[in-house]
């Protein structure tokens, strides 16, 4: 069998992955197969796989400018091999890029948990709420009344807060 | 369905949040001097609230006591590694532990007995709240939680919870079950986390996802997978006690047996035989086990928790031999 890769040099390095149940398998020679770090890491954690995964997310798209990190200078080289931000500013500086990415392996794309104090007193408030409404969605769905009713009760004492706020 | 039984299942859960802080470069990128003025900075504001954490940095551990602390999961292996950088405060019943310079900044772990996934929630949510008191965390209003790796964004939460299922092992259904559970953003790792094996029939599960969910949504949906796991041990328990009895019997003397009579042991055949025999006494067959805690023998007698109590220049043979010694005595006692 010829590499899945190159088509040139004869497979022995086969690879199977399962992502998100969907089985693929490749078979590779053994220089494409050096090519992919995350294939030869025999440790298959989540964060080697979010790399492969970030290598492909950019490799498809067009070649993007060497600019890094505005606080902590760290390149997108250095983040793709990595999978790790260099400081809390990465995040914004790679965020457009990002973003397809981490709702790819995460499913989402927006924080819903926890909220620190010092983000502020409403937004929080406006999250809970949020939170609150996704919460009586799901308990409607599931024919539980009673809880729906304490949630939309819930909700209304937060909404009346927020206006008394304002 | 009382809840001692579950427990027997259930063996401990584990709430693990990450942070980081605002102004400091993350763990990947920091100088010696930054890493140090980060502990500091945390060993102040847990201090400004509760002065019993111990602080302990890791270039003061020798490997052994480290590795004890893999063992009895204070530590994480991650930590391990950051022998310049890395510091830990740990809380005088040890059921907090708070990491320094890990991959975060901060990652507080939670321990608890049993399936106990929203007290342990209660607790690090608590001690969130007192560090973000004095510390300013890396937050950004779309993604939650700033994390070093993506993985962990959002609510930077890894709820866990460690499962003892010797009988969906022993009937080969297990792999079954744990590849049902991971689609559903299920992660089932080893007893010491991720790329560990699983040993004595101890698995660990936890969620995969951390954003988009609250955190109490998350704790929510793996208790009730958890939940449903346990009916499945059970159930497979109860068949096994009408098909299998006379087989099951003599597999629980035997580990009995082994256990309580060799002279040494390999932690992995300890460990087997433990399980067997945790099971044994849960399903009533061996009753001479009933009442002592398998689970914390199980995790007194990893390698590095006998050179600990023995001394660091223990040979495998001579730990063999204690391992044997310390098994007899608890079983025995």
């Amino acid at each position: 069998m010829l590499c899945s890769e190159c088509g040139k040099n004869e497979a022995n390095v086969h690879v199977t992955h399962i992502i998100n149940g969907k089985k693929t398998e490749s078979h590779l020679c053994e220089e494409c197969a050096k090519k992919n770090q995350a294939i030869l890491n025999s440790n298959f954690s989540m964060e080697n796989l979010f790399s492969a995964m970030l290598n492909n997310a950019f490799n498809n798209k067009t070649v993007l400018p060497a600019k890094g990190c505005s606080n902590c200078g760290m390149t997108y080289d250095a983040f793709r091999n990595t999978g790790k931000f260099g400081c809390s500013h990465c995040i914004d500086s790679f965020k457009t890029r990002l973003m397809p990415v981490i709702k790819n392996i995460q499913g989402y794309d927006r924080h819903v948990g926890k909220i620190p104090k010092r983000a502020g007193g409403n937004y929080r408030v406006q999250m809970d709420i949020e939170r609150l409404k996704s919460d009586l969605r799901n308990a409607v769905e599931r024919e539980e009344y009673e809880h729906a009713a304490e949630l939309r009760d819930k909700i209304h004492e937060l909404e009346n807060k927020m206006k008394g706020d304002e | 369905m009382s809840n001692l039984e579950n427990n027997d299942i259930v063996v401990t859960s584990r709430i693990r949040l990450a942070r980081n802080l605002k102004n400091y470069k993350f763990p990947i990128n920091m100088t010696h001097d930054e890493s140090d003025n980060v502990i500091k900075e945390i060993n102040k504001a847990i201090n400004t609230h509760d002065k019993n954490y111990k602080l302990t940095y890791m270039k003061d551990l020798s490997d052994v006591q480290t590795n004890s602390l893999i063992e009895n999961h204070i530590i994480s292996p991650a930590l391990a590694k950051k022998r310049d950088d890395g510091a830990f405060l740990l809380s005088p019943d040890q059921k907090v532990s708070i990491m320094i310079n890990e991959e975060d900044h901060i990652r507080i772990q939670t321990l608890g007995d049993g399936l106990s996934l929203k007290e342990c929630w209660n607790l690090s949510n608590n001690i969130d709240d007192i560090l973000e008191e004095n510390i300013e965390y890396a937050f950004d209003r779309e993604l939650g939680y700033i994390t070093s790796c993506p993985t962990n964004i959002g609510t930077g939460m890894r709820a866990s919870v460690m499962l003892h299922l010797p009988a969906l092992s022993i009937t080969n259904q297990i792999d079954k079950l744990l590849y049902g559970v991971s689609q559903l953003g299920i992660a089932v790792r080893g007893v010491y986390g991720e790329g560990t094996k699983s040993i004595g029939h101890l698995y660990q599960v936890s969620n995969q996802g951390t954003l988009g969910a609250s955190e109490e949504t998350l704790i929510d949906k793996i208790t009730q997978i958890v939940m449903q796991i346990i009916d499945k041990e059970k159930s497979t328990r109860e068949h096994l006690m009408k098909n299998n009895y006379d087989e099951l019997e003599d597999d629980f003397y035997r580990a009995y047996g082994l256990l309580t009579n060799a002279r040494k042991i390999s932690a992995d055949e300890a460990m087997k035989l433990l399980s067997l025999v945790k099971l044994g006494s849960e399903m009533g067959i061996t009753p001479m086990v009933k009442g002592k805690n398998i689970y914390e023998l199980m995790i007194c007698i990893q390698p590095n928790n006998i050179s600990t109590i023995e001394g660091t220049d223990i040979s495998i043979k001579e730990r063999d031999k204690k391992r044997a010694e310390i098994i007899r005595r608890e079983l025995l006692r």
